[in-house]
């Protein structure tokens, strides 16, 4: 095995309805989850960015860039509500889980980092 | 003369990206750019409540409420060199030009005249590419009915009330990728939201909703959100 692929990727969630990894090179673990979590995610403290908004009480201003990633969780919640789609919610949190399980069906190698790679093909799922 | 008034905050605007600018002092833009260029009018925005008071070039409401929500929403779910086009007019339905023709309605006393229009405001239309190979398309216009009502009582005393009614037609379209796998949703979406698809090489999932805009401004962008919700159900991965 070569060094590249010793490199574990940055498994912090991006997007907000077409979800994926990060992919970064992972830098650190979050401290409070243990996420590996790149330099450019990773907070002051070293915490991903879901455990910093969590402890912040989330970005309260929509300018915040953090904004969209906080807002992520509660809006799927009470889209599923409005939905009645349990589904639609679980499938994100089954999602996030995947990033845990390196052989789960929500689990996906290539990351989303290269702006422009052009590539649509297994970086990213739909929501 | 007058130029030495507010000058402090003249020269803040001057400071700002083009389009807060655009913003300040016509209500609007049309404009495509990449994701990092919305990002810095984003940031240019968070400066304004801190650098202008003045009532006159306060934002719009709906740029932090609505605009702005779904600039940072979208941009999530873009790739760098894609292309995120919004045409904003946010002068209102009273603005020229978006009024249609009056007609006159029957009345009886003390009712002298009731006259009746409807404007028609197309106030935000969106197109992203985003990073799934999709593109999405939302268009919120809102058709305003007013009616202008003359009172004449007994003693002589005029009075004009005039009332308004806003429906509000939500469309939200998304162009799916070529190839991508398509799949009926487990549950149907809820009764105020309509949705049609049609097959083709790229599928198209479109979610409309019409409201009655009396509900707080401030759940606009959950309502705008929920629609587009609908599209992206139809290509959820599943275990």
């Amino acid at each position: 095995m070569d060094e590249e692929d010793r490199v574990t990727p940055c498994d912090v969630t991006t997007g907000f309805f077409v979800l994926g990894h990060c992919g970064r090179p992972a830098v650190a673990g979050c401290p409070s989850c243990g996420k590996p979590v790149c330099a450019h995610h990773a907070g002051p403290d070293g915490l991903c960015p879901e455990c910093a908004d969590r402890l912040a009480g989330g970005p309260a201003s929509p300018y915040d860039p953090r904004w969209a990633r906080g807002y992520r969780r509660t809006y799927y919640s009470e889209s599923s509500r409005a939905y009645n789609d349990t589904t639609w919610y679980s499938s994100f949190d089954d999602y996030d889980r995947g990033g845990f399980d390196a052989g789960g069906d929500y689990s996906f190698g290539g990351g989303d980092f290269g702006d422009g790679d052009g590539d649509f093909g297994g970086d990213f799922v739909d929501s | 003369m007058l130029a030495v008034f507010w000058r402090k905050q003249r020269a803040a605007i001057e400071g700002f990206h083009p389009l807060h600018q655009a913003l300040v002092h016509q209500q609007g833009f049309s404009v495509s750019l990449p994701p990092a260029d919305w990002r810095a009018l984003v940031a240019s925005l968070a400066q304004h409540q801190a650098h202008v008071k003045r009532r006159k070039w306060r934002l719009p409401e709906r740029v932090p409420l609505v605009l702005v929500p779904l600039i940072q929403v979208l941009t999530e779910d873009m790739r760098g060199k894609a292309t995120l086009s919004i045409a904003a007019d946010l002068r209102g339905p009273d603005a020229p030009g978006k009024a249609g023709p009056q007609q006159r309605l029957p009345a009886r006393r003390p009712v002298r005249s009731v006259a009746q229009w409807y404007a028609v405001d197309p106030w935000l239309r969106i197109r992203a590419e985003l990073r799934d190979g999709s593109v999405l398309d939302v268009e919120v216009v809102d058709r305003v009915r007013y009616r202008k009502i003359h009172k004449v009582n007994s003693r002589g005393k005029h009075k004009w009330k005039t009332k308004t009614k806003t429906v509000r037609r939500i469309a939200v379209t998304r162009r799916i990728a070529k190839g991508a796998a398509v799949a009926r949703p487990s549950a149907p979406p809820p009764r105020w939201i309509r949705t049609r698809v049609k097959s083709g090489e790229r599928t198209v999932v479109q979610a409309t909703a019409k409201v009655l805009a009396n509900y707080p401004e401030a759940q606009l962008p959950q309502q705008i959100l929920q629609v587009s919700t609908e599209t992206f159900r139809w290509t959820r991965r599943t275990a």
